[in-house]
C-alpha cells in the first residue's frame, strides 16, 4: 500500500517518505479532498492531499488562512468526513467506521488541542480532563489520580478546582493540552495551539508538546504560524489553495530561512 | 488492511450522566433560569384555566342547588300571585321528575290519572324541545321558519298547511340547523295540541281559582307578609287550596326568608327618609343626593354603623319593631351572599358542556393554552439545545457517544420541565383559585375540588416534563447525529 500511496503524491514529499521507509504509519491518507457549500456556492477546501504520517512524529503544517489547514486537521482527526479521498489512522478507514467506533477512536487514539481551548465550562480543570476518561469507561477514582498526574505534566496541579473562567488563556491551553492527553493519545491535533498566547506562554506550551514528542513518543501534528515552531518540530509541511505545496525537514528549512534572512 | 481493535465505547453511568447535566444547569444558571421561566409562564397559564375551570365546574354544580333555595320565596310569591302562562306549565311538566312535588300538584290541579299525567308529561317534553329549537336559532332563521309566532303560537302556526309548509322549506334550504324530532313525532304532536292546550288551560284555570281562594282566605293581606308565617296558618290555607306545601322542610325555610325580604324592603325604603340619607352622607363625605341603597349596604355590612342607622330610623318615624343591629349587619350580609349567588349563577352558565363538562368556552381557553404551552416549552428547549451546538461538538471530540448526548439534554429538559411544570402548576393553581375567589367570594372555598385541582396539577408538571422532553429531542438528535465540526460549524 505504502508504494502505491508514493506514486499517487506528487512527488515532492517522496524523499521525506524513502527516509523513513521502516517507520509505522500513524496517518495516511489518500487523494483527499473536501468541498463545501458557501451561500449556493461550491467552495473547494481541499483539492486532493496524500500524506503519511510516522508514529512518534513532530509535524509543523503551515499555509495562510482559508489554506485549507483547518479542514485538513478535521479530516485526519475523524472529525469530518472527507468529499472524496480517505483516511486511515493506524491502517484503519475511518470511513468504514460505526459511530461507537469513531468515538471510541475520538476518544482513546487521538487527542484534539484547538485554538479557543473548548473547555467544557461548567467543569473544573480536573473535570474536564477525567471527562474523556470517564468516556472511555475509567473508574472515577482511578480517573481523578490519573487526572491529577496529568495535571502535574502541564503544571496546573494546584489549580485543578479552578474552572476555565478562573484561569488565564495559556492555563486553559494548558488544561486543553492536558485534557487531550487523558487516554494516552497516539496521536496529537493541535489547531494553532499558541495562536492566542503570549511569547512566554507559548514558548512554555511548545516545550510542553516538545517533551510531550520527545519523551512520551506521542505524534504531534501541528497548524500554526508560529516560527519557533520551525525549532522543535521534524518535518514541516506547507499547504496553499488546499494542496501540499510543499514538505521538508527541519534541517532543510533552518538554512532556507537563514537565505532568506 | 490491519483490524484495529475497536471495543465499543461503554455507556457512562446514569449517576454521573445526572451530575454532568445539573452541573452545566448549575453553571449556566442564568439560561437555565430563563428556560424555567418560560416553562413556568407557560405551564402556571394552562394550569390557571384549567383551575379555573375545575372550580367554575365545581361552583356550578354547587350554585344551582343553593340559587333554587335562595329563591324559594320569589318562586312561591310568583306562583301564589299568578297562575302562570301556557309554556311555564310547559316547562313545569318537562323538567321535574314524576315524583316531583309540582308534578303532583299539576296532576292534583288537572284532577288528571296517572295514565293522562304520564302522556302529557311525554307531549310536554317534545314541546319544550321544539321551543328550545325555536329559541337557540337567530332571529332570520327563525324569522323564516315560523315568522314572528312565540310559545305556543309556533305550534298553531305550525298547524296551518301554509306555515308547515313555510317551515319545512326553510329547514330544507338552512343547511346549518338540524331538526331532531322525526316528522311522525311531529305530526302526532301538532295533532295532539288542542287537547294538550285544553289540558294545559285546565291548570291555569285550577291554580287561579287556587289564587283568589287564597286571596279570599287572608283578606287580601299583603302576600310577602302572609308568607312570614308560612309555617302557621298561612301554610295550611295554601294546602287547602290545592298546593303542595311541605310544611316541615318549607315552611320555614319560605318563611324566614319572607321575613329577610320585608326587612331588606322596609331598609331600602328607609333611603327615602332625609335623617338616614344624612348618617350615609356624612360616612361617605358626599351629598345626601348622591347617596344610593348600595351604600347603605355596604356600611351597614362593614358592622360598625348598624347602631347609629337604627337611632336615625327612629328619629325619621319609621317602624323598627323587630329590628336591631344584628338583624342589620346579618340582613347586609344575607344580601351579599345572594349579590355573589347570581354572580356565580352567571359565570357559570354555560358550564355542563364542552369537554369534561367544562363548558365551550373554558374547553376552548384550554386546548389554546395547550397549544400555546407547548410552542414557548418546544422554542425554549430548541433555543437551549441549539445554543450549545459548540459544546456538543467539543464533547464529541472527547469520545461521547451520541446517545450520551441526547440522554444529557433530555435529562436536562426533564429536570427543568420537572421544577418549571411544579413551579408553575403551583403559581397556576394559586392565581386560578385567587381569582375565583374574588369572583364567587369565600363562601365557596367548601365547593373547591381539591381532588381534581391536585390530579390537574400533576397532569400539567407531566405534560410540561413531557413537552420539554420531546422538544429536546429532535435538536439533540440532530446534534448527535452531526459529524463534530459540522456542528461547530453551525452557530
Amino acid at each position: 500500500m505504502a508504494a502505491v500511496t508514493a506514486e499517487q503524491t506528487n512527488g515532492q514529499n517522496s524523499a521525506v517518505a524513502n527516509g523513513n521507509g521502516d517507520r509505522r504509519v500513524i496517518i495516511r491518507t489518500v487523494g483527499l479532498k473536501k468541498t463545501y457549500m458557501m451561500k449556493g456556492v461550491l467552495t473547494e477546501a481541499l483539492r486532493g492531499v496524500d500524506i503519511e504520517i510516522f508514529q512518534g512524529e513532530f509535524i509543523a503544517v503551515m499555509g495562510p488562512s482559508g489554506s485549507g489547514k483547518s479542514t485538513f486537521f478535521n479530516m485526519i482527526g475523524a472529525l469530518d468526513s472527507p468529499s472524496v479521498g480517505r483516511v486511515f489512522i493506524d491502517e484503519v478507514d475511518v470511513a468504514q467506521l460505526t459511530a461507537e467506533e469513531l468515538a471510541y477512536l475520538r476518544c482513546h487514539k487521538i487527542g484534539y488541542i484547538f485554538q479557543s481551548y473548548n473547555l467544557i465550562k461548567y467543569m473544573t480543570a480536573l473535570e474536564n480532563v477525567t471527562t474523556p476518561m470517564a468516556f472511555g469507561g475509567v473508574m472515577p477514582d482511578q480517573a481523578r489520580e490519573r487526572g491529577m498526574g496529568i495535571l502535574e505534566i502541564v503544571g496546573l496541579k494546584e489549580r485543578w478546582h479552578h474552572r476555565p473562567i478562573e484561569m488565564s488563556g495559556g492555563q486553559q491551553q494548558r488544561v486543553a493540552i492536558a485534557r487531550s492527553l487523558a487516554n494516552n493519545p497516539s496521536v496529537l491535533l493541535c489547531d494553532e495551539p499558541t495562536a492566542n498566547l503570549d511569547l512566554n506562554t507559548g514558548q512554555e506550551i511548545l516545550e510542553l508538546l516538545q517533551r510531550l514528542n520527545k519523551e512520551k513518543g506521542v505524534t504531534v501534528i501541528c497548524a500554526t504560524h508560529d516560527h519557533r515552531m520551525m525549532n522543535i518540530c521534524d518535518r514541516l509541511m506547507w499547504i496553499r489553495d488546499g494542496r501540499i505545496d510543499r514538505m521538508a525537514d527541519r534541517s532543510e528549512v533552518h538554512i532556507e530561512v537563514g537565505t532568506i534572512e | 488492511m490491519k483490524e484495529i481493535k475497536i471495543a465499543e465505547q461503554p455507556w457512562l453511568s446514569l449517576h454521573r450522566t445526572i451530575r454532568i447535566t445539573v452541573d452545566g444547569i448549575r453553571y449556566r444558571l442564568f439560561r437555565a433560569s430563563v428556560t424555567v421561566a418560560v416553562i413556568v409562564v407557560a405551564v402556571a397559564f394552562l394550569m390557571n384555566i384549567l383551575s379555573e375551570s375545575l372550580i367554575k365546574r365545581s361552583v356550578a354544580a354547587n350554585t344551582r342547588e343553593r340559587i333554587q333555595n335562595a329563591r324559594l320565596i320569589y318562586a312561591w310569591s310568583a306562583k301564589l300571585t299568578s297562575p302562570g302562562s301556557l309554556e311555564s306549565v310547559v316547562a313545569d311538566l318537562a323538567n321535574n321528575p314524576p315524583e316531583s312535588a309540582i308534578i303532583q300538584e299539576i296532576q292534583g290541579f288537572g284532577d288528571f290519572s296517572d295514565r293522562e299525567m304520564t302522556e302529557l308529561r311525554q307531549q310536554a317534553a317534545e314541546i319544550a324541545f321544539v321551543f328550545s329549537f325555536f329559541n337557540g336559532l337567530d332571529y332570520a332563521k327563525r324569522r323564516s321558519m315560523i315568522h314572528t309566532a312565540t310559545g305556543m303560537g309556533i305550534l298553531n302556526r305550525l298547524r296551518t298547511p301554509a306555515g308547515r309548509e313555510q317551515f319545512e322549506t326553510a329547514l330544507a334550504r338552512i343547511k346549518s340547523v338540524h331538526f331532531d324530532l322525526p316528522e311522525e313525532k311531529l305530526d302526532a304532536l301538532l295533532e295532539a295540541t288542542p287537547a294538550v292546550t285544553v289540558q294545559l288551560n285546565k291548570i291555569l284555570t285550577a291554580r287561579g281559582r287556587a289564587i283568589a281562594e287564597i286571596n279570599r282566605e287572608v283578606k287580601n293581606k299583603d302576600l310577602l307578609a302572609c308568607l312570614a308565617e308560612a309555617d302557621h296558618r298561612f301554610g295550611d290555607v295554601i294546602r287547602q287550596a290545592g298546593f303542595v306545601f311541605d310544611s316541615e322542610k318549607l315552611a320555614p325555610i319560605i318563611a324566614v326568608q319572607a321575613q329577610r325580604l320585608i326587612d331588606t324592603l322596609h331598609l331600602e325604603k328607609s333611603m327615602e327618609e332625609r335623617p338616614c340619607r344624612q348618617l350615609i352622607a356624612q360616612q361617605a363625605n358626599i351629598l345626601p343626593a348622591d347617596v344610593n341603597v348600595i351604600m347603605m349596604w355596604d356600611y351597614l355590612d362593614s358592622g360598625r354603623f348598624a347602631d347609629r342607622y337604627l337611632e336615625r330610623m327612629t328619629s325619621a318615624g319609621l317602624d323598627v319593631t323587630g329590628l336591631d343591629a344584628e338583624r342589620l349587619v346579618s340582613l347586609a350580609r344575607g344580601r351579599k351572599e345572594n349579590t355573589a349567588l347570581n354572580k356565580a349563577a352567571r359565570l357559570t352558565v354555560d358550564a355542563g358542556r364542552g369537554f369534561m363538562g367544562l363548558g365551550e368556552r373554558l374547553t376552548w381557553l384550554l386546548f389554546v393554552s395547550m397549544l400555546v404551552c407547548g410552542i414557548g416549552i418546544t422554542n425554549a428547549m430548541m433555543m437551549s439545545v441549539t445554543e450549545r451546538f459548540n459544546e456538543i461538538a467539543t464533547l464529541k471530540c472527547l469520545g461521547a457517544l451520541d446517545g450520551f448526548i441526547m440522554l444529557m439534554f433530555v435529562l436536562e429538559s426533564c429536570f427543568m420541565g420537572l421544577v418549571g411544570g411544579a413551579i408553575g402548576a403551583l403559581l397556576g393553581a394559586i392565581i386560578g383559585l385567587g381569582r375565583v375567589m374574588a369572583a364567587f367570594g369565600v363562601n365557596f372555598f367548601s365547593a373547591i375540588p381539591v381532588g381534581d385541582i391536585l390530579l390537574g396539577m400533576v397532569v400539567s408538571v407531566i405534560l410540561g416534563t413531557l413537552l420539554a422532553a420531546v422538544a429536546a429531542v429532535v435538536p439533540s438528535y440532530k446534534a448527535a447525529r452531526l459529524a463534530p465540526m459540522e456542528a461547530m460549524r453551525v452557530e
